[in-house]
């Protein structure tokens, strides 16, 4: 099963998008709120090349990762 | 009706769309928004909303997107989260390509408003999302304690300016004229932040990047000051320079563009198009404000409520036909 993480930050509407459409196809995920774990800035960097949220990762079952940058519910939608 | 034929569809669930809905859902008009990105539009990612009226201490952007959102959906409105990719007149119909599929609708409203511009400077592409940014509200909390620049001489500038001094330790702002375009109470708080400091006649040339703590980051901004080469160092840059509408999608519906882009509409907000109608930030002559996106938007239900009733009418076989 593949494992969801949503990076955030607390003022971030956008991240709330991605969250309600995740919500509205009944896929479970994590958050993680990049202002409350501002430690967890460098690896979401390392993974996406990207200092903005949302970034949602998405952890296939064979170990492969992939990384969506933005608010990009088309791509977002053939990932998950 | 058949699931993918609606009465109207609206393009856009941003302030506009959002109200028209509103007025249509609450007449019984069977209506359909399509959102490609966030539910309120530019209005959702604005940190504090200020002039609009009816919320004496102001209210968040996005807590009032939530409102209008809910208000539409109260009377039976629907919002799809995906994206108009054309439009186009067939026959009496509307038809639209949609990521979810082909859509048809008696009357369209273009609602999608605008967007933010680019400055077209070396390095702001290189860096947007990883130090170039235009959400402050989603961005900013990267920026504790950091040095910032804001780029713009306007409302949306100044405003975003002093929400990101909460995270911010100092802010430069880059104004292109000698002088805001901002209101003057969003000046009076930026003259006395002393967080910020307002460069007037400064233009950005490039932003300059390189490596800190292991990530590719901005370190500077080369800028044109009162003609003379220049620079400021940051570790971010936020840039607020003026909108552009969002009208790739019209492409093939013949719909008519003023020269910056913007749909021209009548005084009914019909386009030349009949049955398409367009309002808020999007059209030729809007004046960019929440409230007169929302007011554009009540006026546009009414006259597609008006479209709606004679087509209806001219469609409806009379009493002659059915002897």
């Amino acid at each position: 099963m593949k494992k969801i993480t949503v990076f955030t930050t607390t003022t971030c509407a956008y991240c709330g998008m991605v969250k309600k459409w995740l919500d509205s196809k009944g896929i479970s995920y994590n958050v993680v709120n990049l202002d409350e774990q501002p430690e967890m800035q460098k690896q979401v960097y390392e993974k996406s090349g990207a200092l903005t949220v949302p970034i949602t990762l998405i952890e296939n079952d064979d170990s492969t990762e992939e990384v969506v940058i933005g608010y990009n519910l088309s791509r977002l939608a053939s990932l998950v | 009706m058949d699931d993918n034929i609606h009465d109207v569809i609206m393009v856009g669930a941003g302030p506009t769309s959002l109200a028209a809905a509103v007025y249509t859902s609450r007449e019984d008009i069977d209506t359909l928004i399509f959102e490609k990105a966030i539910i309120g539009g530019l209005a959702a990612i604005t940190d504090m909303v200020d002039n609009y009226p009816g919320f004496e201490e102001g209210v968040e952007g996005l807590v009032l997107a939530e409102k209008l959102q809910k208000q539409a959906e109260r009377f039976g409105a629907k919002i799809e989260l995906g994206e108009v990719q054309s439009v186009k007149k067939d026959g009496d119909m509307f038809v639209l390509e949609t990521t979810s599929g082909q859509m048809k609708a008696k009357a369209v409203l273009v609602g999608t408003g605008s967007e933010w511009k680019k400055i077209g400077i070396p390095g702001e592409s290189e860096f947007y999302g990883r130090g170039v940014h235009n959400c402050a509200t989603c961005d900013g909390a990267f920026y504790r304690d950091k040095k910032l620049v804001v780029v713009g001489g306007g409302n949306s500038s100044a405003q975003e300016a002093l929400f990101l001094t909460k995270f911010a330790s100092h802010i430069d702002i880059l104004i292109r004229k000698d002088k805001w375009k901002a209101s003057d109470v969003l000046i009076h708080e930026i003259e006395k932040n002393d967080k910020i400091t307002v460069h007037f006649n400064t233009a950005p040339t490039e932003i300059v990047g390189g490596q800190v703590d292991g990530m590719q980051k901005v370190t500077k901004v080369l800028v044109q000051k009162d003609g003379e080469a220049s620079e400021i160092i940051t570790d971010g840059v936020f840039v607020f320079i003026g909108l552009k509408p969002v009208t790739y999608f019209l492409k093939d519906s013949g719909v008519e563009l003023d020269d910056f882009g913007f749909v021209k509409t009548n005084l009914k907000l019909e386009t030349n198009v009949p049955g398409l109608f367009c309002a808020g930030d999007v059209r030729s002559g809007a004046t960019m404000q929440i409230a007169s996106a929302v007011g554009e938007g009540a006026s546009a239900a009414l006259s597609i409520r008006e479209y709606l009733e004679d087509y209806d009418r001219e469609r409806k076989p009379s009493d002659t036909e059915n002897k």
